[in-house]
């Protein structure tokens, strides 16, 4: 046994529940899920317990683009996050993978990984019975415990040892996969693996552009960064530029209709 | 007359920032994690009146759902209330009820769209184009920054909800925070363009015979719009979502078929 690659494995099994959305540590969502949870911030602790920080961050942040726009409500959720970015960065690591395959592997693994949280959540119904039967006694103690301390337990579990058995016995497994599989396969999953954000950023369209007109501005902001390249924080400037006028445009609006209000 | 005093609502802030999920169900969500976080409040209330202290802990433990870090601003709310009610105000379990659930739905909705929709993905861009080639900068920024923004919001909001009551609201359901939201929601369509152009990456192989010379397709597009094919990519999946209603599992199979019959066509 490797006890080192077991060391290793466990860190990043105990890093994966950290970063889980129900976990509560962190100050809950927002330095879990949100910070920790986040495969941009994954490929720097896995890059940190495996020793090599840069591909740890160029695999995070090759992932963080096709989770890029995770909306976690809602019930489109495909992939649960944390165990993609842990589980896929760690092995497409160990493994000498390519980005692109990384973020195959980690898609895959959120989807296995999505199963593993719906069942915390169907054990968690028999905490939550047993917090409202304490709320009904008037007990705080009761509460506390069936709310914070004894859902994690499953929690716990379901994370630490699934992501350290993969990542330990992992290992050699996938490199002689990747070096098995024919070269199209490999190619097929680099292309998936630049498809994947587009349908990420489907579903923040979804959420943001209500009406058709508005997709003039995601034109816009596609052109800005498709021709005049690499310039984020200028669009974002650019953006809160538009945005600003908008407000002041709306701003006039609403006190001109207020005005006509008051003269009738 | 029972008083809370700023440690109370302090802490409840804290249990609420921390476990709102943390016994997270289908069927009862954040229900619990509301009722861990009035704890320091109702004993401080209800400290002489043990049956008064069951019913409020009882109010408190139904189902529950927002978006928990700008939902902080309920929990401020429902702790005037609470307060309020202690001192021989006459509010009823009802117009608790009713407040939260009326608030909780266009809260999530709110805050979902800003923070999961706009705040984090600008961001992550801004913090994944520093940390593009492995500089762990970008990382350490993502933390710091976002760390810092949304806990002093959480905490600010649940503050503002304990001292402004119901009114608060206003601040981020009103006409004028509507008006505020249009031009946020603006602000992230275009970044999200931006984001689209530069994580989305199609291109083809396809070479057409011209004479003695092969024209390499993807050039020539690169000439007229770089891009083009990424663009495509999105607008298919979009399409999909919003006019065809499919899941988002239904089309990560669709994207899996495309670049499986690509590759196998030459095409990619």
């Amino acid at each position: 046994m490797d006890l080192v690659l077991f060391i290793q494995a466990l860190l990043i099994g105990i890093f994966c529940y950290l970063g889980s959305v129900s976990s509560p540590w962190l100050m809950g969502v927002t330095g879990g899920y949100y910070v920790v949870g986040r495969p941009l911030v994954a490929g720097l602790i896995v890059g940190l317990i495996l020793g090599d920080v840069t591909t740890g961050i160029i695999l995070g942040v090759a992932v963080q683009a096709a989770f890029i726009a995770t909306i976690s409500t809602g019930g489109t959720q495909n992939s649960e996050i944390t165990y993609a970015a842990y589980g896929g960065i760690a092995l497409g690591m160990l493994a000498h993978a390519s980005t692109g395959v990384t973020v195959t592997l980690s898609v895959g693994i959120g989807a296995l990984g999505l199963i593993l949280h719906n069942f915390m959540m169907v054990i968690n119904s028999y905490w939550n019975r047993r917090a409202e039967q304490a709320a009904n006694d008037g007990d705080a103690k009761g509460i506390v415990w069936n709310n914070a301390i004894y859902p994690q337990i499953g929690n716990f579990i379901l994370r630490v040892v699934p992501v350290t058995l993969a990542v330990y016995l992992g290992q050699g497994f996938v490199s002689d996969a990747l070096k098995a599989i024919p070269k199209d396969v490999t190619t097929m999953m680099n292309v998936l693996g630049g498809l994947l954000p587009a349908l990420g950023i489907a579903l923040l369209m979804n959420l943001l552009i209500r009406e058709k007109a508005h997709f003039i501005f995601f034109l816009a902001g596609f052109v800005f960064i498709a021709f005049i390249k690499n310039n984020m924080i200028a669009l974002t400037v650019f953006a809160i530029l538009i945005a600003y006028i908008i407000y002041l445009v709306k701003q006039k609006a609403g006190s001109t209709v207020e005005l006509e209000d008051e003269v009738i | 007359m029972p008083k809370l005093e700023k440690k109370d609502l302090r802490k409840a802030w804290r249990s609420w920032a921390m476990y709102h999920l943390s016994s997270m169900s289908f069927e009862k969500l954040e229900a619990h994690g509301f009722a861990h976080s009035m704890l320091p409040v109702l004993k401080k209330l209800y400290k002489d009146n043990p049956e008064e202290y069951r019913k409020a802990l009882k109010r408190h433990s139904v189902f529950y759902n927002t978006e928990p870090q700008t939902g902080s601003l309920v929990n401020g709310v429902i702790c005037s209330m609470e307060e309020k009610r202690a001192n021989g105000q006459p509010i009823d379990d009802d117009m608790f009820h009713s407040i939260k659930t009326s608030i909780m739905g266009p809260l999530a909705g709110i805050g979902d769209s800003t923070l999961q929709g706009i705040f984090i993905p600008i961001l992550l861009t801004i913090c994944m184009g520093i940390s593009n080639h492995g500089n762990p900068l970008g990382v350490l920024l993502y933390i710091v920054a976002y760390l810092a923004i949304i806990l002093s919001l959480s905490y600010f909001l649940f503050m503002r909800g304990y001292t402004l009551g119901i009114h608060s609201v206003n601040s981020i359901i009103g006409e004028n925070a509507e008006k505020l939201r249009d031009a946020f929601n603006t602000l992230g369509i275009i970044v999200i363009g931006g984001l689209a152009a530069s994580f989305v990456k199609l291109s083809t192989v396809i070479k057409i015979p011209n004479g003695d010379e092969q024209l390499d397709l993807q050039k020539t597009f690169d000439g007229f719009f770089p891009g083009l094919l990424s663009l495509l990519a999105v607008l298919l999946c979009w399409y999909l979502i919003s006019k065809r209603k499919l899941s988002a599992s239904k089309v990560l199979i669709i994207l899996v078929l495309i670049s499986v019959v690509g590759v196998l066509l030459g095409v990619f």
